[in-house]
């Protein structure tokens, strides 16, 4: 399925909405907005269609628009193209998993969430996948700006007890 | 071989962990795996020991700036990343590049995808339980990364591309240099197809190994060697041509048995590849300037145009995706950088279930999966 036979099917089922802002594409051959309800279907379509899902980005957009822009991006192996289905969900939205669809997303759905906090609904296993296990920040918000709590740092740490005073020597 | 499949014996599971600390998983990671007896029933990766930030990093530098993060990312395809950086925003940027230095940049990148081949081999038989296809394998690396070290100053993390060309010119010299690489390289390839192919327990445990078929690559997104080991002739120098690989003869190896073996195979065969495109690139090496002239980046700060750009590259692992989003500004809004090991090591998830634990590492170190450029 060609880059145009695939977006043609996205536009057939309804998936695809107007973009919600102007902002120029490199590297594409084809590049629609979905809406997040569609994207497990417009996944389906990809790998029937022989595709398999290359990329997953997340994108930091709450100051202009209050939303997450989901980036995913669909190739092939002959002829390669590459057809990227971008989507704007709200921060309070879950996002339907693409995991049953392509298990790989399952992985880039984990890092999504503990980066940035999006949810996904339907996902098997929604933890953190590259932070510790116990972090209590999403890192990659723009809001994200001082260093997390360290024990290195020694504002956490009681005050050192006071330097025994040197043994005299006899 | 006792087959146990069947077996409804109420046998526990049992919880081995295959690191972090091990010296077979090539860098910091953890594998939980599920036992039944021998067998391994499910593989839980573990990852993030080694998260850097790389990501956030690029957002709080400028384009310039992010240059000597790109081989720390995967420090096996050092100057294959910062060529694909400096790529990327030429792309973006629209930033001419001399013919000489898109020239030079696929010598270097090829040596460097040579290199990090060479290291495979030695680490895989290494994991294997033999211990002398190592230092065979380095002494030829050793003569790389010494050539690489006379024309970028570095020899494993490089930071030698700039925005329009590279930073150093080769040297008149360099033809030479490198053509007496490439003939002690020539001479070795039947010394270790004698010494590792012709070895009966190698064979043995790796023909047959760590099986993956075209739709499981396909279902995890797998590119690189181990898609080429499954029969598929994937390759982003052909794929999406760029630099100057066009002008370059070179065939895509692949092979249809889908296992380790056939991936060791595979990148012998494609260091072979990088040795011709070498001798080609070494005769059409045109005279002129490295950089263009008037680049910026360095000491005037870039400001691409905005918008969400792609750049994909074949590194020694696969597809190598850089994704970045501009907003205008001398820092990149968001960079993401799509991994080949990423992809490769989830797909074990799926690869090794229904396996022996012994052959663990063996089907993990075939996968070639560098844990810095997954962790980022």
């Amino acid at each position: 399925m060609s880059p145009a036979e695939l977006v043609a099917r996205l536009e057939a089922a309804g998936a695809v909405v107007p973009a919600p802002f102007e902002h120029a594409v490199g590297g594409m051959q084809e590049w629609r907005w979905v809406g997040p309800a569609h994207l497990v279907a417009a996944a389906q379509a990809a790998r029937d269609g022989g595709y398999f899902l290359e990329s997953m980005t997340c994108i930091d957009r709450l100051a202009a628009h209050q939303s997450f822009e989901l980036l995913y991006t669909f190739n092939r192996y002959a002829p390669a193209s590459r057809v990227a289905v971008r989507a704007l969900v709200r921060q309070t939205d879950a996002v339907p998993s693409l995991s049953g669809v392509f298990p790989i997303a399952a992985w880039n759905e984990r890092e999504a969430w503990e980066f940035f906090g999006v949810t996904f609904s339907g996902h098997p296993n929604l933890t953190w996948l590259l932070l510790p296990e116990d972090t209590t920040f999403q890192p990659l918000l723009k809001s994200f700006t001082a260093p997390p709590p360290s024990i290195y740092d020694d504002s956490m740490n009681p005050a050192p007890p006071a330097p025994e005073p040197a043994a005299k020597h006899e | 071989m006792i087959d146990r499949t069947a077996d409804t014996s109420p046998l526990d599971t049992y919880t081995l962990n295959m690191g972090p600390q091990h010296p077979s998983t090539h860098g910091v990671l953890r594998l939980k795996l599920t036992l039944r007896g021998e067998r391994i029933l499910a593989v839980d990766p573990v990852i993030g020991y080694g998260h850097r930030a790389h990501e956030k990093m690029a957002e709080n530098r400028t384009y310039a700036q992010f240059f000597p993060n790109t081989s720390r990312q995967d420090y096996l395809s050092g100057l294959i990343y910062n060529v694909a950086w400096a790529e990327a925003v030429e792309k973006m940027a629209n930033i001419a590049v001399p013919e000489r230095a898109l020239v030079a940049r696929v010598i270097l990148s090829e040596f460097n995808r040579i290199t990090s081949h060479l290291l495979w081999v030695g680490a895989f038989l290494m994991d294997l339980g033999a211990a002398t296809p190592f230092l065979y394998v380095f002494d030829e690396r050793e003569a790389i990364l010494g050539l690489l070290e006379t024309v970028t100053g570095s020899r494993l993390t490089y930071a030698t591309a700039r925005f329009g060309g590279l930073s150093r010119d080769l040297d008149d010299d360099f033809p030479r240099r490198a053509r007496a690489v490439l003939a002690r390289l020539e001479g070795r390839w039947s010394e270790w197809e004698d010494l590792i192919e012709g070895n009966v327990i190698f064979l043995q445990r790796s023909q047959g190994i760590g099986t993956m078929t075209e739709a499981q690559c396909r279902a995890w997104g797998v590119t690189g060697p181990v898609l080429r080991a499954s029969g598929v002739a994937y390759d982003i120098r052909k794929a999406e041509p760029y630099g100057a690989y066009p002008r370059f003869e070179f065939d895509i190896p692949t092979r249809p048995e889908c296992d380790a073996y056939a991936r060791y195979l595979v990148r012998i065969a494609e260091m072979k590849q990088s040795v011709r495109i070498i001798e080609q690139a070494l005769d059409a090496l045109p005279a002129g300037p490295i950089l263009t002239e008037g680049s910026i980046g360095v000491k005037k700060r870039l400001k691409p145009p905005a918008g969400t750009f792609y750049h994909n590259v074949e590194s020694a692992r696969g597809a190598y995706g850089i994704v970045i989003v501009s907003e205008g500004g001398t820092e990149p809004w968001r960079a993401k950088f799509r991994t080949p090991s990423y992809a490769n090591l989830a797909a074990m998830q799926d690869i090794m279930c229904n396996t022996m634990v012994a052959d663990a590492v063996a089907t993990l170190g075939s996968i070639d999966v560098v844990i810095p450029e997954i962790d980022r």
